[in-house]
């Protein structure tokens, strides 16, 4: 059968899966700053891997959703770090060159790299006493826009794996959570997320301004 | 019909698992449960750091001889606390943390040691639990009350708890240390008590199993082993791990479920839920009226329970009966300790435990106040009033206006001279402990303690605690 334009739309963007959610009702309850707390601790404590089970924090527990769909992801099925379909993020390598990358090697690169610094004593203190580095907040950027990536792309390239292992309710939670922390704390620009502002929104950008007209999104 | 109703871009999917791993499925279910669970926690730390809030705001408006600058100084400690507690959680503690002074106790499921934090010189108990034994004997529910309690208690009755932690093998409960022992070494060594010495501890324990019971918790093994002795000479209860708190994550059962469906065993709703194109969830609501959900939650946490456990000696008829109980239970185990302070000996005491359950189950024959002891009258109207049917056993109120505790001044009791202070030479010293009985070698059996097992570890979420109390700071 011919595929109608309800089908040519990426699956997460249909009903009933645009709508799932494991946790329902405003995040600002818990993205809001707490009254009279330090705004940097409270940015680090939320980003911040733990090696606690309790402590999850969106790297770990994107991770986690990515260590489950990784075997679906490699250097054949995701030849790119493909986010949309002509959007494909490259990677700046060692001689300040973007390079194409394959989406897992791409990933790797990330996640390996965040790990590393979230493991650094003088990028994410943990002593008390001890102060953030006044490169802390760009980093943080910097951190959460690659972050954002790898949900980008697990969106365009793995949403139906996501669907078969019925886990889209706490994924899109998952990411929800993200975009409404980062959008608080301005660690999100919104070129990034929506892409160029003259033209429409692509993948995860379209995704975010349903969410923003469903009301589960703040504008 | 439903048909009609579903938006224009209603996809079907067709959902089938057959494409993946065997591992694939188990490690996407709990993925999703970690995730439920870092939603929950998230927000119930929003609720009482908001509540936490509130209440501070609430005294510095009624305080009226305070100044401006003062409160507002106050709110920015607050603020300054809030984040200390923040950097807490990200601290990482663990094993090398800990110096192991000396083992002071044995449990069922490891031992208890003298430790020193390394870094700042503090003494603390530390308990050491083995998971594969607790998952065996499918102790799991229990710890985890005993966490909460010792966790949620801000009580001098209690035994604080300061850390907990894990690693594959183990559960570690990082407790304050008390130094004088327990009230089971104590009737060891002196026999018996006078009724005045009887008076001063059973007093203590009625405080301390009210600070307990008004926690929302029943203890159901209070037992001399169980009275611990500060550096002063009173008590605090300890060993919760029998206690239940009616928290969905002390029943047994949860963690079977959470296992079960981390190993892919198909429960009936999921058989349901596959026929279905949308998933159903628990969804998680981010919207607080604080103080309504915090009651429910208290409520709920009084509901009954049943089972049969632990050493019975103290363990009053009804918890054997399994038609439930409710926390008059803790005052039958008063009353058998109180028998045994003045008699010697615990009022069912036999060869067997089972004899033991007989006896405690046909109570009315068997207890006897032998001939050769002398008991007060006060005393022993209160020892039949404590071991007697559930309607009949005296209320907290009744227990505390009770001739045997005439005199006794129940608002500055800790404040009191103790009958028996310990004599310490230093923060470390052990001497009323049975050390020399114990195995000091430590417990370095982690070989073949296969408990990598991410399906193993889900058991085992939430356990990990830190205190919200800065000078505990590391
Ligand atoms: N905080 C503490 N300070 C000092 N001593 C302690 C502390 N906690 C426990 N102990 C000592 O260790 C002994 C065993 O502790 P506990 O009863 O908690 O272990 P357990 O594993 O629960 O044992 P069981 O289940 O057999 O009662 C206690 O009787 C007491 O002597």
């Amino acid at each position: 059968s011919a595929p109608s334009p309800a089908t040519q739309k990426p699956l997460y963007l249909c009903s009933p899966f645009v709508e799932a959610a494991l946790v329902k009702g405003n995040f600002k309850t818990i993205v809001m700053l707490p009254k009279y707390v330090d705004i940097m601790e409270w940015v680090a404590v939320n980003i911040l891997f733990s090696c606690e089970y309790t402590v999850f924090d969106f790297f770990q527990n994107l991770n986690m959703f990515y260590g489950v769909i990784s075997e679906c992801c490699t250097q054949q099925s995701c030849p790119t770090m493909a986010a949309g379909p002509t959007l494909n993020y490259t990677w700046i390598n060692q001689d300040r060159k973007s390079v194409q990358l394959p989406a897992p090697t791409y990933i790797d690169y990330v996640m390996t790299w965040v790990q590393n610094l979230l493991d650094d004593e003088n990028t994410f203190p943990t002593k008390s006493g001890q102060d953030f580095p006044a490169s802390f907040p760009s980093t943080i950027k910097h951190v959460y826009r690659q972050l954002l990536r790898v949900f980008a792309h697990i969106y365009h390239a793995h949403y139906p794996q996501i669907l078969h292992l019925r886990s889209e309710p706490h994924f899109n939670s998952l990411f929800a959570h993200f975009l409404a922390f980062g959008r608080e704390y301005e660690l999100l620009d919104i070129k990034d997320v929506r892409g160029p502002p003259n033209a429409p929104a692509v993948g995860i950008g379209a995704l975010w301004e349903r969410w923003k007209e469903m009301g589960i999104l703040e504008s | 019909s439903a048909q009609s109703s579903k938006p224009a871009d209603y996809v079907y999917f067709d959902r089938t698992t057959a494409a993946f791993s065997d591992d694939a499925v188990p490690r996407a279910k709990a993925a999703q449960l970690k995730l439920e669970h870092y939603y929950k926690v998230a927000v119930d730390a929003a609720i009482e750091r908001n509540t936490r809030r509130v209440e501070l705001e609430r005294r510095l408006q009624t305080d009226t001889m305070l100044s401006d600058e003062r409160k507002q100084r106050q709110l920015m400690q607050h603020g300054k606390k809030e984040s200390t507690f923040l950097r807490l959680r990200r601290t990482k503690l663990g094993l090398d943390d800990f110096r192991t002074v000396k083992v002071i106790g044995k449990g069922a499921f490891g031992e208890v040691r003298l430790v020193q934090k390394t870094d700042t010189g503090k003494i603390y108990a530390m308990k050491t639990l083995k998971k594969e034994e607790m998952l065996k004997k499918d102790q799991l529910a229990h710890v985890r009350a005993e966490r909460d309690v010792l966790a949620e208690s801000n009580s001098h009755w209690v035994v604080q708890l300061f850390y907990s932690f894990q690693d594959p093998s183990y559960l570690y409960l990082i407790m304050e240390f008390l130094p004088g022992g327990d009230l089971m070494t104590m009737l060891i060594k002196y026999d018996t008590f006078s009724e005045d010495v009887t008076r001063f501890y059973m007093a203590e324990c009625v405080l301390a199993i009210e600070a307990v019971h008004s926690l929302g918790f029943i203890h159901r093994d209070i037992k001399p082993d169980n009275i611990l002795i500060d550096k002063d000479g009173h008590i605090k209860l300890s060993d919760f791990g029998l206690s239940t708190g009616f928290h969905k994550n002390h029943d047994s059962s949860y963690y079977q479920r959470l296992l079960d469906q981390a190993n892919g065993a198909v429960s009936p709703t999921s058989a349901a839920q596959a026929a279905r194109n949308s998933v159903m969830v628990n969804a998680i609501n981010l919207t607080m009226t604080s103080k309504d959900q915090i009651a429910t939650w208290k409520a709920n946490r009084r509901k009954l329970a049943y089972s049969t456990v632990g050493t019975p000696d103290y363990i009053a008829p009804e918890i054997f009966l399994q038609q439930g109980y409710g926390n008059e239970c803790d005052w039958w185990s008063l009353g058998a300790i109180m028998f045994e302070c003045l008699v010697g000996y615990p009022p069912f005491c036999s060869e067997t435990t089972h004899e033991t359950y007989q006896k405690i189950i046909h109570w009315q024959y068997h207890l006897v106040i032998p001939d050769d002891v002398h008991l007060s009258r006060e005393a022993e109207d209160m020892i039949r009033r404590l071991i007697t049917s559930t309607d009949r056993r005296l209320n907290v109120e009744q227990i505390k206006n009770h001739p045997f505790f005439y005199g006794v001044d129940w608002s500055a009791i800790r404040q009191i001279d103790a009958p028996f202070v310990p004599r310490l030479r230093s923060i470390t010293d052990t001497s009323y402990f049975p050390v020399e009985d114990l195995d000091q070698a430590g417990t370095d059996d982690t070989a073949g303690a296969d408990t990598n097992d991410s399906s193993k570890d889900l058991a085992f979420l939430g356990y990990t605690f830190k205190r919200f109390t800065i000078s505990n700071g590391a």
